[in-house]
């Protein structure tokens, strides 16, 4: 059926741009009630044994020292502030969220960094509709498991190679927020195609991303960078503690 | 982040809002359990009565509550405008009975031609009216359980203390860093710090960075804190209280209500 209705055009073509632009609702987070129950359930199952290694992570540590749990608390509430602020992504027009994963993740560690997404999320999913308590699961797959994981793995990658810290933290950054984009698009996908084929929706998802998601990729770099930049300058001891540097680069 | 954000951002959390309302007596475990099984019911429907339903209920509990309206569309804005795209991208990319095919001036290139489907539109209605109802279900939930209630509740339904208490030390700092955030972004932008790409890029990292440094800080000291103080590595939580019957048989009630509903 062909139609020259020139109202339904400008509907669709509203509709097609709305897709552009969708970054700002679904940058980071799946929202609640958008996966099927079985798929959600999956999710979970994937997502429950990385942050039970979180905790177990977690209670070595603070054994050893017992400002490490404050220090997660407190981390977990600069991953959710900084989640939450928008910024602005000129080439579609619109804000959208960083994940703010890879940070922690260089500090802190990956499997430490997914208990502080989970606790995130579960806030946020509560508490301002950003998530959703059965999306939680997936959630914590793209933002805490793939985000940390694919940043640390690439920071630590990038540093063999003896380049800059602050180079090293953009592209754990960059590619940690990629990486998170592209698992969401997957869960999406896979979610919501019901009987269709995976791959072509998967790739119009992908497609629908890019023009939010590959500026803020730029962004995200950047503040990993900002902020590794600065904690060198004012507290390279930290650094040292976490891991991060070693003690003679401090001393540089 | 424009300035106001954050504090607007804090007075979405329950705390700031009415606590008197006809659900504030209400055990949060009991509220937990029934919005988990109605959760679960919605995103199990075949159709989309049983989701909006759900979020009328949910809606008309918040209205209920004295939740302002704008409180509550913004919260709804996001997931909202995720329901249209996934509408959207449903209609136009699956499916196979041709509800409009739309030809764009150059309609040789076949990537330019839009083709909505029936079925497909069908489909991205029921996911969209799932995430109404989930989203709404949440919501009200949300604005009927005080946070640190909230926390007990997971206590309750065994969720590891070590989550538990990392999220009780995300709530305490949330809203000091909310209000640190904004302070920096306000003295950056008051000092041009977003005039251009390349002095945005920065002075975002300096906010991030500033931001983690205070939390190391912070940490310090309030570990300090807590040790004067006897804490010895674990947060003593709230002890449950034994479930009231009333409460429970009215849970059940709902419950069931919404089982047949569902069956339906």
């Amino acid at each position: 059926m062909k139609l020259k209705n020139y109202g339904i055009f400008i509907f669709l073509l509203t509709a097609y741009c709305l897709l552009l632009t969708a970054g700002e609702a679904c940058a980071m987070h799946i929202s609640e009630g958008i996966l099927p129950l079985n798929w959600a359930a999956l999710w979970f199952a994937v997502a429950i044994p990385f942050v039970a290694l979180g905790m177990r992570k977690l209670k070595i540590l603070s054994a050893q020292d017992l400002s490490i749990k404050p220090l997660v608390g407190l981390m977990a509430a600069i991953v959710f502030v900084v989640s939450l602020m928008p910024i602005p992504v000129p080439t579609a027009g619109t804000c959208s969220h960083p994940g703010g994963t890879a940070i922690p993740a260089i500090l802190l560690g990956p499997s430490i960094t997914v208990l502080i997404t989970g606790v995130a999320l579960l806030i946020q999913a509560l508490f301002f509709a950003h998530g959703g308590l059965t999306t939680w699961g997936a959630d914590v797959v793209s933002m805490g498991i793939m985000g940390a994981f694919s940043g640390i793995a690439v920071f630590k990658l990038i540093r063999k190679f003896n380049v800059s810290l602050a180079l090293s933290a953009f592209f754990a950054g960059l590619i940690s927020d990629w990486a998170i984009y592209f698992t969401t698009s997957v869960e999406l996908a896979a979610g919501i195609r019901g009987d269709e084929p995976f791959w072509p929706l998967f790739t119009k998802i992908l497609i629908a991303f890019i023009p939010t998601q590959l500026p803020l990729g730029i962004v995200e770099g950047a503040m990993t960078a900002g902020m590794v930049k600065l904690l060198f300058k004012r507290r390279a001891d930290l650094l040292v503690k976490f891991g991060v540097i070693k003690a003679e680069e401090a001393a540089l | 982040m424009e300035r106001g954000k954050s504090v607007e951002t804090c007075k979405c959390f329950s705390e700031h809002f009415s606590k008197r309302h006809f659900l504030s007596g209400i055990d949060a475990r009991v509220k937990l359990l029934v919005t988990l099984a109605l959760l679960l019911m919605a995103l199990s429907y075949k159709g989309i009565f049983f989701p909006m339903l759900v979020a009328v209920c949910s809606f008309t509990l918040c209205v209920r509550m004295g939740v302002p309206m704008r409180a509550l569309l913004l919260r709804m804005a996001q997931p909202l405008l995720l329901a249209v795209v996934v509408l959207v991208l449903k209609c136009l990319f699956t499916g196979q009975d041709t509800l409009f095919v739309i030809s764009l001036p150059t309609s040789h290139f076949p990537f330019l031609m839009l083709t909505g489907h029936w079925d497909g539109l069908m489909e991205g209605i029921r996911i969209a009216s799932r995430i109404i109802g989930g989203v709404s279900l949440v919501i009200a939930l949300g604005f009927a359980t005080p946070f640190i209630e909230f926390v007990a509740a997971l206590s309750w339904l065994r969720v590891p203390r070590p989550f538990i208490e990392i999220m009780m030390f995300a709530y305490r700092y949330l809203f000091v860093f909310l209000e640190d955030a904004e302070t920096i972004y306000s003295a950056q932008k008051n000092r041009l710090g977003y005039a251009g790409l390349r002095k945005s890029l920065n002075s975002f990292g300096v906010l991030t960075g500033s931001l983690v440094l205070r939390g190391f800080e912070q940490s310090q000291k309030t570990a300090d804190a807590m040790t004067q103080r006897g804490y010895t590595g674990d947060i003593p939580l709230l002890k449950s209280q034994p479930l009231k019957a009333a409460e429970l048989a009215a849970a059940f009630i709902v419950v069931l209500a919404g089982g047949a509903v569902w069956m339906i």
